[in-house]
């Protein structure tokens, strides 16, 4: 039997944070998620003997963080040997085309953005669940 | 011209009474032409005495000639008649005759001269009476010796009455002769007083034109260098100044960065709270709908539970908050949007290319079609130039005053919307849209190009974006939008551009 996939939320908006959780909650995805408030804990936790010894990942990233730029995180991510196999979904409120297009060419996988309108915003993450639910993700090892 | 030439004379006075470099090398040319024109006077002056002077002793010589050849003539008649008196031959007589009309003729000319001069008159009348009595006594004895009696000629000679009159005849040309001499050398001192005179005269302009030549030189030299210096500072200056608007440009250019940076800063970090306000506004409507579901619930079972409060509270005010709070933020959003729009726009790389506003005035007509039929209005389109700028910049510009005019059409008549163009001949565009809409009230026509402000009843739908985009626009491609309007009868909206953008190799204005 596989693992499950666990979710690392890293998301400066506490707000935003808890509309996601509750909001993949709804779409009946109970996956384990870990939150992380900065890109420093994060990036901490990615590159901790906790994360190596478990298995699959898939990052849920903002690019506006306090303390770095989402990009830094994605960037050494995809930089590792053994992180760059996790799936990447960068969910923020940027939508700058060229922001976009340097998120894919650093290897994000998908990039959402984060509608103001609630309606779709739920709907987005719900959509999300739906994906993550058929998603495989690679182990990790 | 009387006008102009007293303004230059006032021009010419201003110049003298203005001390400085320019005065002081013409009063210098001044004095130095004086100093040459003193000398050439003088010249003039004594080379005319000195001609007259010339005219004198050629007289006086011709005075000396005449009286000398006044004795020669005596002298030779004398001989020729002592001769004749030996020999009895007849060309002797003819000899001694032609030499006292020798003596005539030059008595004659001692005559005229002494008519002129009062000095030489007694002595010329004493030997022209010495000769006349000479030539009467050599008469006489021609005669006698011509009617055969030479002996009484002898005898007539022997008195030596003739040598006495030879004698004082001499005596008397001596005494012209001194005279003559005496007035020659006056004549000659004074033309070389003259001549000294001149040389003098010339020396000392000489040297004062030579001293003023050294005078200009030493201004002149003194002037270049001060100019040289000048220029100098002149050039540092400039060159400062170079410095000073290289910086000020750059300054500039980055305070427009950061102020694009800025906006577009501001408007994501502004949107991110928003997501949670609708968030969460959202969350509290549903919770709201299992609160109104829970109420009716107790309605139902136990009517007498229900607080009047507690319906109003979860069936009027909350809705009405969140109605109200969804509104905002809605508008909140529009309004960030438009923030990011206008600072994209201020990025975005220009590429300039040749555009037939023509056809880019049939599409922006062709994009209001289904308004303009609805409203039973019409959009005309007149002759229109080709002009070399940002295609999409453009069309949004055009797009936008078009969508103004339509919008913006007063229902009580047809509405009627001409878009034309033309060159100007400072090397701009002008894209004018003229409408019979509702109009703009004068104290109006500037804000309506400001972010965010509308003008007039506010009956439409829009958030006063879209002039202000207009000008932002028409801005960054190096030119502008005016307006012309009279409230209740129309408005023109002229869209001014270069005939041709040039950007730098990023896609900036140049």
């Amino acid at each position: 039997m596989t693992t499950p996939v666990k979710i690392v939320m890293v998301e400066d908006d506490h707000g935003h944070a808890r509309l996601i959780e509750k909001n993949i909650r709804r779409a009946n995805i109970s996956n384990e998620i870990a939150h992380f408030a900065d890109g420093g804990s994060a990036l901490d936790y990615l590159f901790s003997d906790e994360v190596k010894a478990n298995g699959p990942l898939l990052i849920l990233l903002d690019l506006n963080l306090p303390d770095m730029s989402g990009t830094d995180i994605l960037q050494k991510v995809k930089g590792d040997e053994r992180l760059r196999r996790a799936p990447v979904v960068i969910l923020t409120t940027t939508d700058d085309k060229v922001e976009i297009q340097r998120c894919y060419d650093l290897g994000c996988n998908v990039y959402i953005t984060k509608p103001v309108d609630y309606e779709s915003f739920a709907d987005a993450i719900r959509q999300l669940g739906l994906f993550l639910s058929v998603m495989q993700a690679p182990d990790i090892e | 011209m009387p006008a102009t030439l007293r303004a230059r004379f006032d021009a010419f006075r201003r110049f003298l009474n203005t001390p400085g470099f320019g005065r002081r090398v013409v009063l210098l040319l001044v004095i130095a032409l004086a100093l040459k024109l003193a000398v050439n006077v003088t010249a003039f002056v004594i080379i005319d005495r000195t001609a007259q002077q010339d005219a004198l002793s050629r007289s006086f010589q011709e005075i000396r000639r005449a009286s000398r050849s006044v004795l020669i003539g005596v002298l030779s008649a004398e001989t020729a008649q002592r001769a004749y008196l030996l020999t009895g031959e007849a060309a002797r007589e003819a000899e001694a005759m032609e030499g006292l009309r020798e003596v005539d003729r030059a008595l004659m000319v001692l005559g005229t001269a002494a008519s002129r001069d009062a000095d030489l008159a007694p002595l010329v009348e004493e030997v022209r009476a010495t000769a006349r009595d000479k030539a009467q006594e050599l008469g006489v004895t021609l005669d006698l010796a011509r009617s055969g009696r030479v002996t009484d000629a002898v005898r007539v000679m022997a008195t030596g009455q003739g040598q006495a009159l030879t004698d004082r005849l001499r005596s008397g040309v001596g005494a012209i002769d001194d005279l003559v001499g005496r007035r020659l050398a006056a004549a000659n001192s004074a033309s070389t007083n003259g001549l000294r005179t001149v040389g003098v005269v010339n020396g000392i302009s000489s040297v004062l034109i030579i001293s003023l030549a050294i005078a200009i030189f030493w201004l002149l030299r003194t002037y270049i260098a001060d100019m040289r210096h000048k220029q100098l500072e002149l050039d540092r200056l400039n060159a400062g100044l170079e410095d000073q608007v290289r910086d000020r440009t750059l300054a500039l250019t980055r305070a427009n960065e950061e102020i694009q940076r800025f906006a577009y800063i501001v408007s994501h970090d502004l949107r991110a709270p928003l997501v949670n306000v609708m968030g969460y506004t959202s969350e509290l409507q549903s919770a709201g709908k299992a609160l109104e579901a829970q109420l009716a619930a107790v309605e139902a079972k136990s009517p007498k539970l229900v607080q009047p409060d507690a319906v109003a509270a979860i069936r009027e005010d909350v809705p009405e908050a969140i109605g109200f709070i969804r509104a905002s933020t809605e508008k909140m959003d529009r309004l960030i949007n438009a923030i990011l729009r206008l600072s994209r726009d201020g990025r975005r790389a220009l590429h300039p290319e040749k555009i037939d506003l023509k056809t880019l005035a049939s599409g922006a007509a062709a994009a209001v079609h289904h308004q303009t039929d609805a409203q039973g209005a019409e959009i005309e389109i007149g002759d229109l130039p080709t002009i070399e700028s940002d295609r999409l910049t453009v069309e949004q510009l055009l797009g936008n005053l078009v969508d103004n005019a339509v919008k913006y059409l007063d229902p009580g008549r047809p509405g009627r919307i001409r878009i034309e163009g033309a060159h100007r001949p400072d090397g701009m565009v002008e894209i004018r849209v003229t409408d019979n809409g509702r109009g703009i009230a004068d104290r109006d026509l500037e804000r309506i190009f400001e972010l965010f402000r509308r003008a007039g009843k506010q009956d439409r739908p829009g958030e006063g974006l879209g002039l202000a985009f207009v000008r932002n626009g028409a801005r960054r491609l190096g030119g502008d939008v005016e307006v012309t309007s009279v409230a209740g009868e129309g408005s023109t909206f002229s869209l001014i551009l270069p005939r041709r953008l040039t950007v730098t190799a990023s896609g900036e204005p140049a």
